[in-house]
């Protein structure tokens, strides 16, 4: 808006206030008035909000009146020379962490000890709190193999930093990532880099969703890269590190660390690594996507489906089925985005090929009987925010099942896993969708 | 102890520093408005900062128009339509 002219601000909250602040300053309007309230705003009753709204205003004024809200201690909300400003929270608009933040040196010396180099790393955060390994110049000219490490994928949010390969390489390093894993790296960012996949929400969000790798064809399986048994982790070389260094770069590089920019309520075990390879081999339909290719699909952990008693595919899916929908899944608000993640094991994908199911008749399966009653939707999760297209918001029968994603094809559906009656399903976070990458085996 | 040289992983802002219209001195007979993300209570918080505006600085008008989700940016045309609407647009963000 201001970019078009248009004199313009932001209304914020206290814990969100850093995040906005280093976005303004990444977009290059750090000059934007951002009016801070108290947080929470949702949940509050009517003289809370109304007393909110007095703070904005107040700070409103001292803009416009030319004196800016002075810094003040946020614990006590006393300004450096003791007074408090009357009715305002006490907030600064220029943390402090955001200007470390933009000032970090492009190497260090430390000295050459493992639990020393997790220390200053941890004191920069610069890691994911579990030990890396060093990213000496060497071992980052190794990983990037040739490649021009100055070359820019782009920016990544949500502080728009510059994604080159170089800067790649190190949190790969750092992750323990062999050289051959690079492409796939390299692939995945680019992938999660697309508009479609809407990094920006999914970096930013109080959803604990992680962008979950899943790697087609040859060339994973080279580097070792594992679809069978206990694939989701732990153990596997390539599938952990691989993860590891998507969450570092995701860290180090789009600047999401959690609390600040990253606003996860709770997180998830997925966010620190969540990587696989399709069981191409096990997989009655072929492999979900051809050729060497990477699939990003922002995700929660994976739900366990448990199903030993079924032998037809309508008996296994309407497990799956019941175990995709709830009340809290945010699957299905944003509808347009909205998309399900199936993750068969193989015993259950055979037990569904045999009954004469396609792919697509998994998909369609899934999408006519993944849904819950409008009445059951109206009691409370995102009820009075979703977005819905005119038909959805047209239905007023109680009883109507309610689909969950637009259509078959928003339900993706790939063989993974060992032996064993267990399948799982993946929601997304309601605002992403999936995309895939070939992976570039050649130094272009 | 020996002393090695690593390399930094954090990423860097190339952004330029962009000049931003200044917040108008005189709001009297303006037309204020807001965007709201969608997060619960947003519409509450500026119905009553809009009636404060009106009140204390005699503006003139309150434009409210919603995002279509929480998650992704407003349409080209929603911020097209507010920039010629408004004198001043204030937006919300994240929760």
């Amino acid at each position: 808006m201001a970019k078009r002219g248009t004199p313009a601000g932001l209304i914020g909250t206290t814990a969100f206030q850093g995040l906005a602040v280093s976005e303004m300053g990444a977009q290059g309007v750090s000059a934007l008035p951002l009016l801070v309230v108290e947080h929470p705003l949702g949940g509050e009753r009517p003289e809370a909000i109304a007393r909110r709204a007095q703070q904005a205003f107040e700070q409103l004024n001292a803009l416009i009146s030319g004196s800016r809200t002075a810094t003040v201690d946020r614990a006590s909300g006393a300004t450096p020379t003791g007074e408090r400003p009357s009715g305002a929270t006490g907030i600064s608009n220029s943390p402090p962490a955001v200007q470390a933040d933009l000032a970090a040196p492009a190497t260090i010396n430390i000295p050459d000890d493992p639990i020393a180099l997790l220390e200053e790393f941890t004191r920069r955060n610069w890691g994911d709190g579990l030990p890396i390994v060093a990213p000496t110049e060497d071992r980052v000219h190794a990983m990037l193999g040739g490649r021009d490490g100055s070359r820019t994928l782009g920016m990544m949010p949500p502080l728009w930093r510059q994604v080159t390969l170089e800067k790649l390489a190190v949190n790969a390093v750092m992750a323990g990532c062999e050289p051959r894993a690079f492409p796939i790296i390299a692939a995945a960012v680019e992938a999660m880099l697309d508009r479609t996949f809407n990094l920006y929400g999914v970096q930013a969000t109080t959803h604990p969703v992680a962008p979950l790798v899943i790697v087609n064809g040859s060339y994973g399986r080279s580097i070792g890269l594992h679809g069978g048994s206990g694939c989701f982790g732990p153990g596997f070389r390539a599938n952990a590190t691989i993860g590891r260094a998507i969450r570092l770069i995701l860290l180090n590089v789009g600047g999401a660390w959690p609390g600040r920019y990253d606003m996860a309520t709770q997180g998830s075990p997925a966010k620190f690594s969540y990587c696989i390879a399709e069981n191409e081999a096990a997989s009655p339909w072929g492999a979900l996507a051809d050729g060497d290719t990477v699939t990003v699909y922002g995700g929660e952990p994976p739900h366990n489906v448990n199903d030993h008693v079924s032998t037809t595919a309508a008996g296994i899916l309407t497990t799956v089925c019941d175990t995709a929908v709830s009340l809290g899944s945010n699957v299905g608000w944003y509808f347009s985005q909205s998309q399900l993640l199936v993750v068969l094991g193989p015993e259950h994908a055979k037990t569904i090929a045999d009954d004469g199911f396609s792919r697509a008749d998994v998909q369609r399966f899934v999408y006519e009987h993944a849904r819950l009653p409008l009445g059951r939707l109206k009691l409370a999760g995102m009820w009075g925010m979703h977005d819905w297209p005119a038909w959805m918001n047209a239905v007023t029968d109680p009883t109507a099942a309610m689909p969950q994603v637009p259509s078959p094809d928003d339900i993706y559906v790939v063989v993974a896993g060992g032996s064993g009656k267990h399948s799982a399903v993946v929601p997304n976070c309601t605002f992403s969708r999936a995309v895939s990458r070939r992976i570039a085996l050649s130094d272009d | 102890m020996a002393q090695i040289r690593v390399l930094s992983p954090v990423g860097v802002v190339k952004a330029q520093t962009v000049p931003v219209p200044s917040l108008p001195e005189s709001w009297s007979g303006r037309t204020v408005g807001f965007l709201d993300n969608t997060k619960s209570n947003f519409d509450r918080l500026v119905g009553d900062l809009g009636a404060l505006l009106r009140e204390r600085y005699g503006v003139a008008a309150v434009v409210y128009r919603r995002k279509a989700n929480a998650s992704t940016p407003a349409s080209p045309e929603l911020i097209e339509e507010l920039a010629k609407a408004c004198d001043v647009v204030f937006a919300g963000s994240a929760d």
